[in-house]
């Protein structure tokens, strides 16, 4: 195989179709793009399930009554209930938290709004914090046992809270690859075009080749290199575009929420991990296309 | 060197075969006119040496290969033991005349310093030395013919196919582009060229194989173009 040769007829095939080229690297650098954007957020969701599985808890609220008078869970409705909650399996600690301790939290939480003023200690229930060794079938069991239970105003399962932020992130991402399928679509149906157009203004080219008897690979290569080419080109750009959406816009946009710890930041390192993935795509997809419009359209 | 077993070519569009139970033997370093009018299956004929399609009956052998059987991943090898000329040159405009003779060469792997030789050599033997660097467009029809003789012959093909080689040409301009048919067949390259050209069958005095309707009606070893002439 003459490489020197297949590298001129590549370049020279790109050259011609220039404008071609142009609109199917930045088609594919788009759907690239967005794919790489819905990686991102599987990802960043998969951390934010882990930051949250580590800290959720559920909290067992007491009645006012006994939120006032019990101070540290010494008596006997609130220490009967902690030592309900001890003895499961399922639970891995409890922790009671008085009135007064909520009120400062609460005092903290936010703290420089008319909200903290308010608010006094008694309208907070004291609760107890009971942390799960498995949040699925725990939480489920400390509803049970709890609600109904004297002294228990309602339980809270933070997973709930929780859940919705996740319900977003997964909304942002199922958006994302929905508009991926889509634009990839019109990528594929540009990338075959361009394989075919290429072929077309080259027949005269492929003609004299298959009659000197060149294999189907020296026919054939060129063009499938110009889609690879392309392919790669469109997942750098998408690479890059993505690194300069995070400094530009991620970041600022998600910077409150990550400060609080809400989510994880989105790092260069999870960029870098999307890249040779969109990379790879690209490439492949290019090829297979190529590869496809060749044995079908083309005759070669 | 080209056997042709009772081939038969039937084309689906068409209720008459395009070549009928057609058996020709051409030995090696042969030259040989392919006539006939038009529609009487030259081109078929020729497109079924190179492969382009397969027969519906019959068998083909060039050089030694059973061109029928012949599995699609060596159909390149048969093309490369045969050179081909046709009326249109079929030259790349874009390229140099060295550009033309050498494309062919490197699209079947040949190493960049043969390609380098082998160009001189074969435009020298056409005539055409000294205008390697000359455009397509730059040249009179034989000079074009000349180049796309000097592209087919290139490789050293066993067998050359002519398609009507001097259709687009003067008489004077065709008769040089036999001479130079003539001076490859000298090498040992069995020529075989279809026409219409009844002066340069008549001329040459070579075998004649004609085709009628797909029928073979004709096949003499010093002929002319019409019987009796």
């Amino acid at each position: 195989m003459r490489s020197d040769f297949v590298i001129r007829e590549v370049v020279t095939g790109l050259r011609r179709n220039v404008t071609m080229t142009v609109a199917m690297v930045l088609t594919t650098a788009i759907s690239l793009a967005l794919v790489g954007t819905g990686l991102l957020a599987v990802r960043t969701i998969d951390r934010t399930e882990q930051l949250y599985s580590d800290r959720v808890e559920v909290q067992v609220a007491l009645t006012a009554d006994v939120s006032t008078a019990d101070t540290d869970c010494s008596q006997p409705v609130c220490s009967g209930l902690r030592s309900t909650l001890e003895n499961s399996p399922l639970v891995a600690s409890v922790r009671f938290e008085s009135q007064q301790q909520a009120y400062e939290r609460y005092l903290q939480l936010f703290k420089g709004q008319s909200l903290a003023e308010v608010v006094r200690p008694q309208s907070l229930p004291a609760t107890l914090r009971v942390r799960l060794n498995d949040p699925e079938a725990g939480a489920q069991a400390v509803r049970e046992a709890m609600v109904g239970q004297v002294g228990v105003r309602n339980v809270i399962d933070q997973r709930d809270v929780v859940s919705k932020l996740f319900d977003f992130l997964s909304g942002v991402r199922n958006l994302t690859f929905a508009v991926a399928v889509v634009q990839a679509v019109a990528a594929l149906l540009l990338i075959s075009n361009t394989v075919q157009v290429s072929a077309f203004t080259r027949r005269v080219e492929v003609g004299v080749m298959r009659l000197v008897g060149a294999t189907r690979w020296y026919t054939q290569l060129p063009f499938l290199i110009e889609a690879v080419v392309t392919g790669v080109a469109g997942a750098v750009i998408a690479s890059l575009g993505i690194l300069a959406g995070k400094f530009l816009f991620i970041d600022d946009l998600l910077s409150g929420i990550v400060s609080n710890g809400v989510i994880p930041p989105v790092e260069v390192g999870d960029v870098l991990w999307v890249s040779p993935i969109l990379l790879m795509i690209g490439a492949g997809v290019a090829a297979v296309t190529g590869y496809v419009t060749l044995r079908l359209y083309v005759r070669l | 060197m080209i056997r042709l077993e009772r081939v038969t070519k039937m084309y689906k569009t068409s209720t008459r075969p395009a070549l009928d139970r057609v058996s020709v033997d051409i030995e090696r370093g042969e030259f040989v006119f392919l006539i006939g009018p038009s529609g009487s299956g030259k081109s078929t004929f020729l497109r079924l040496l190179l492969r382009e399609d397969v027969p519906t009956k019959g068998t083909i052998t060039v050089a030694d290969l059973d061109v029928a059987k012949l599995p699609r991943r060596r159909v390149p090898r048969l093309r490369q033991r045969i050179g081909c000329v046709f009326q249109d040159f079929r030259l790349l405009p874009n390229k140099t005349v060295g550009g033309n003779v050498a494309f062919a060469l490197e699209v079947i792997g040949k190493p960049a310093n043969t390609v380098r030789k082998i160009v001189p050599e074969v435009l020298e033997l056409v005539g055409l030395d000294g205008k390697a660097e000359r455009m397509p467009h730059e040249l009179s029809g034989g000079e074009q013919q000349r180049v796309a003789i000097a592209r087919a012959f290139a490789n050293r093909p066993i067998v050359l196919l002519a398609d009507e080689p001097t259709g687009n040409l003067d008489p004077d301009t065709s008769q040089d582009i036999m001479l130079l048919l003539e001076r490859i067949n000298r090498t040992g390259t069995t020529v075989l060229m279809a026409t219409h050209d009844h002066s340069i069958v008549d001329s040459m005095r070579r075998r004649v194989v004609e085709l009628s309707m797909g029928k073979l009606v004709r096949d003499d070893v010093r002929g002319v173009y019409g019987v009796g002439r």
